[in-house]
């Protein structure tokens, strides 16, 4: 089952020092979800006028599209978020090195 | 019922083979068919699934010491190629045919109109086989999936 990533591992490494971090996405998670809610209502408008301005339907007909296609847009969205554990990029030369790994 | 089960029935019933014998083919059978699912996924080809693309920038013998050798070491999982492939379907029309014509600028002849969710699956399995190794005087870059 796919599960959204719960921890990001940081590390940047420079000539001035370490910077080590670790941070707790599961707890970010409630505030995106928080933020989702109240912007929904702008993210239908966005999507009614965005999507279906181009078509000449009823507006009844764009608000319904326009509500697939911002759930279908969430619920992509979720999926790339659910994919990312395992993603690692480690990029470094001589003096710097920056670390990114998210669990 | 598969060809192997009918075989040993056959032999049962021509009393070739004793109730004990063909039970303990028909559990062999059996366990040979659930193998598969216990093991790592397989795709069509019979290769493993793969489950990271890698992608790898190392200086080259004789440039590791240089100032501005940069290391780069990135591992993509596939699930995220898929979701990410997913989510051209989302683009609208005129991004997509945009994205194409920039493509077609840079000389790559590839229409996004074209690539379907469908094509996902026989997208990822052929980069079972992908493995490119680019060596300059400087760099060796290496893309391959594990």
């Amino acid at each position: 089952m796919k599960r959204p990533p719960m921890l990001m591992r940081v590390q940047i490494h420079g000539e001035e020092g370490r910077f080590p971090l670790w941070l707790p996405l599961f707890l970010l998670l409630p505030l995106a979800l928080a933020l989702l809610i109240i912007l929904s209502p702008l993210i239908l408008i966005a999507a009614v006028i965005l999507r279906a301005r181009r078509r000449q339907l009823p507006p009844i007909a764009r608000a319904s599209l326009g509500m697939l296609c911002s759930v279908r847009c969430i619920r992509t969205a979720f999926d790339v978020l659910c994919s990312m554990p395992g993603l690692r990029v480690d990029v470094s030369n001589r003096n710097e090195r920056i670390y990114v790994y998210i669990i | 019922m598969s060809e192997n089960q009918k075989k040993i029935l056959e032999m049962l019933a021509n009393k070739k083979i004793s109730v004990d014998e063909a039970s303990q083919l028909l559990s062999a059978l059996k366990a040979e068919a659930s193998a598969p699912e216990n093991t790592a996924e397989v795709g069509t080809t019979g290769k493993p699934k793969p489950k990271y693309l890698r992608v790898t920038i190392q200086p080259s013998s004789g440039h590791e010491h240089d100032d501005d050798a940069d290391r780069v070491n990135v591992r993509v999982p596939m699930s995220l190629i898929r979701s990410g492939i997913k989510f051209t379907s989302l683009l609208p029309t005129e991004a997509r045919d945009k994205v194409t014509e920039a493509l077609h600028d840079k000389g790559i002849d590839f229409d996004m109109r074209n690539l379907k969710p469908e094509d996902i699956e026989t997208i990822i399995e052929a980069l079972n086989d992908l493995e490119v190794d680019v060596v300059s005087s400087k760099e060796v870059v290496k893309v391959f999936v594990e």
